[in-house]
């Protein structure tokens, strides 16, 4: 990993304590800078309210020419997440042709947080999570609230 | 460059001494022949082989300007997008957006990757942020350029010690010139490791010393560079007791303590310098030192005894000149009043001189410039008391001060200057007026021979009609007969001759001739 690489990580993370968006928090090894590991409350005004989700944020070492991979390690029941050990994100910014190096890990991150809120279930990675919030929508959140309880507290 | 030379002096305690010096020795050959015998290479051209050969041996890098620490925060406009720092060699596209040129060239290359694995050509290059796409790069605009380089940076080497902050366009040349904290290839060839600049000079410090309390082995290079902050801080040795009060203290501080601190350690009273003759522990001085009036007065006396020798210090180079002035003021007046009187090279009367053959004649009575000594401006002196002294020491200056003589000739020559100048004057204007007269003169002469030739060469046109209109006529009436043809022939051929001097009467003669038709007249004058 280059010096400018590191040196923007160090600058990003920087920002990010500088202005944590509201419910999270961004544990920050200095010895591998390169993961970043962030806690994350579920949004008051959605189902996941209550849970304390664990992320992972690896960043390339072509950062930031590619995207960051963001993976929840907390089980999450969400249409945008993978529902495996894995935990991976489907986020349209992320994608490597999406990617554009401007974008900032503070941005994602909100990013995330809209998405606890509003689910997109037009571009879901599990199809079965999606339909049940397009269809019934009052079973998703029972569902999102068991996976809560079970998973996130 | 400002590197030191590389003079290459072996620690005291270097277990390497032997081969720095071989290796010293060495350069030293290559080096010493400066001002040699005439066929050895000019003293310019070892120092250039030499600059050149130092250059291998200590290239530096250049600061890399993404690294760089900056005193206040950046503007944010002028942040690079994919770095996040202040533009390095900025970049601009066609929609505008501006990256760090090696940021650009960094993304381009990873497009051009990705497409590859795509087994797709590159078809077309994106900007990174509005992903408009763009054919090539433009350099940023001016403002731009300047405000970056007005961005106030630290010295790249601040953690070495060096406290250089200024301009951002400046560092390159600090780091690469100035800064005494870059680090260089090691003096010694067979080091490879760096040094800073500032100890470039000290050889090769990178072999392990013990410290000389401790016994901590480490590099010579961080025993020399901070030495100070190992005894102070981590030398298991450090600390040490004072042979006199048995107090504890660090081994660094134990001279000044004796020296100024330490109450045991026996002093002299400070009056001794005025003559106290008392000596005892510092403690006992101390009490001592209130009651003695030696002591009181002491400072004052070594008050006075440092100005008395700064005063010294500022006379030494005042006598020195005052030497020097003299020296050339008696030079001034040997050439002025050389020892030998008699020298014919003295050009100067003295006044005073009853031997002078024509003494002073007036002055108004002088109306050419004479280069003797004007009038003495002093009274003149009586001759009957004094008219052997100048005699007597004829070396000796007739005046006041020779300062005043050299016044009073300075005056009679710059009177005698503006003098002459008058003259010049006065002989300028008349020579012009000299000079217009005989020009005019000249003039109406001219007018007078201009007439004249204007005169000859209305005669001449006239003959030479005359003559024309002879010929034609002649030519055209040959049937008159050969006789009249001969005469006009023998007329006209007399004619050249004659013209000049008769034109007179050649002109009465032709004139009827000249009547006889007009038309042929103008042919002529044509």
């Amino acid at each position: 990993m280059s010096a400018g690489a590191k040196k923007r990580i160090m600058r990003e993370y920087g920002e990010c304590m500088a202005d944590t968006p509201p419910g999270m928090k961004i544990n920050f090894d200095e010895r591998n800078m390169t993961k970043w590991e962030v806690l994350l409350d579920g949004p008051d005004q959605s189902p996941y309210a209550g849970g304390h989700f664990k992320l992972e944020i690896n960043f390339p070492n072509e950062y930031p020419f590619k995207p960051p991979v963001v993976s929840f390690k907390t089980k999450i029941y969400h249409p945008n997440v993978s529902n495996d050990d894995k935990g991976s994100m489907c986020l349209g910014l992320l994608r490597a042709d999406e990617w554009k190096p401007p974008n900032k890990v503070v941005a994602v991150l909100r990013l995330i947080q809209t998405l606890m809120i509003e689910p997109n279930p037009d571009d879901a990675i599990e199809p079965s999570i999606a339909n049940e919030y397009k269809e019934n929508r009052k079973e998703f959140e029972k569902n999102v609230k068991d996976w809560v309880k079970r998973y996130a507290k | 460059m400002a590197t030191p030379a590389p003079i290459e002096v072996p620690p005291p305690n270097d277990r390497r001494g032997s081969r720095a010096s071989q290796t010293s020795v060495h350069t030293q050959d290559e080096i010493s022949p400066v001002g040699g015998p005439p066929t050895s290479p000019s003293p310019l051209q070892i120092r250039a082989s030499r600059e050149s050969s130092r250059k291998q041996s200590a290239t530096k890098q250049p600061p890399d300007l993404s690294l760089l620490q900056y005193v206040s925060k950046p503007d944010s406009n002028l942040m690079c997008l994919i770095c996040h720092c202040p533009f390095s060699d900025p970049l601009q596209l066609e929609c505008e957006h501006i990256f760090c040129g090696d940021c650009l060239h960094t993304w381009e290359a990873q497009q051009a990757q990705q497409a590859q694995q795509r087994n797709r050509e590159l078809a077309d290059r994106k900007c990174p942020t509005c992903r408009t796409k763009y054919t090539g790069t433009r350099a940023v605009p001016k403002i731009i350029a300047s405000m970056l380089d007005e961005l106030v940076v630290n010295c790249p080497h601040t953690r070495a010690g060096c406290k250089w902050v200024d301009q951002r366009s400046n560092v390159k040349d600090h780091v690469m010139l100035y800064c005494e904290y870059t680090p260089v290839a090691c003096s010694s060839f067979d080091c490879r490791h760096h040094i800073a600049q500032k100890d470039y000079h000290k050889g090769c410090l990178h072999y392990t010393v013990s410290c000389e309390q401790c016994h901590t082995s480490m590099m010579k290079k961080d025993l020399e560079v901070c030495v100070t902050d190992h005894q102070r801080t981590a030398c298991a040795g450090r600390s040490t007791n004072c042979p006199h009060c048995s107090c504890e203290l660090l081994r660094l501080d134990l001279k000044a303590h004796i020296k100024d601190v330490c109450g045991k350690v026996v002093v002299p009273c400070q009056g001794a310098i005025v003559g106290c003759a008392f000596s005892a522990e510092r403690a006992e001085v101390v009490t001592h030192e209130k009651g003695c009036p030696m002591a009181t007065m002491a400072p004052h006396f070594r008050d006075q005894q440092a100005r008395i020798e700064r005063n010294e210090a500022r006379l030494e180079p005042l006598s020195r000149k005052v030497g020097i002035l003299e020296d050339g003021l008696s030079n001034i007046t040997n050439m002025l009043y050389p020892a030998n009187a008699n020298d014919s090279s003295y050009p100067v009367t003295n006044p005073l001189d009853p031997n002078t053959s024509e003494p002073f004649p007036p002055a108004s009575l002088v109306p050419t410039p004479d280069f003797r000594l004007p009038p003495a401006s002093f009274p003149p002196v009586p001759p009957n008391d004094t008219s052997q002294t100048p005699f007597q020491n004829p070396s000796q200056p007739p005046f006041d001060s020779q300062v005043h003589h050299l016044l009073t000739l300075h005056d009679s020559l710059r009177e005698e200057v503006s003098r002459i100048a008058n003259a010049l004057t006065e002989c300028e204007g008349r020579t012009n007026m000299m000079v217009i007269n005989e020009s005019q003169r000249v003039k109406d002469e001219m007018l007078h021979t201009n007439a004249a030739i204007n005169g000859m060469r209305m005669q001449l046109h006239w003959l030479m009609s005359a003559t024309l209109h002879q010929r034609t006529s002649s030519s055209a009436s040959s049937s008159t007969g050969r006789a009249a043809a001969s005469t006009s022939a023998s007329g006209s051929g007399s004619a050249p001759t004659q013209g000049a001097s008769r034109s007179g009467t050649g002109g009465t003669y032709h004139a009827p001739l000249r009547r006889l038709s007009d038309s042929t007249r103008q042919d002529t004058k044509l």
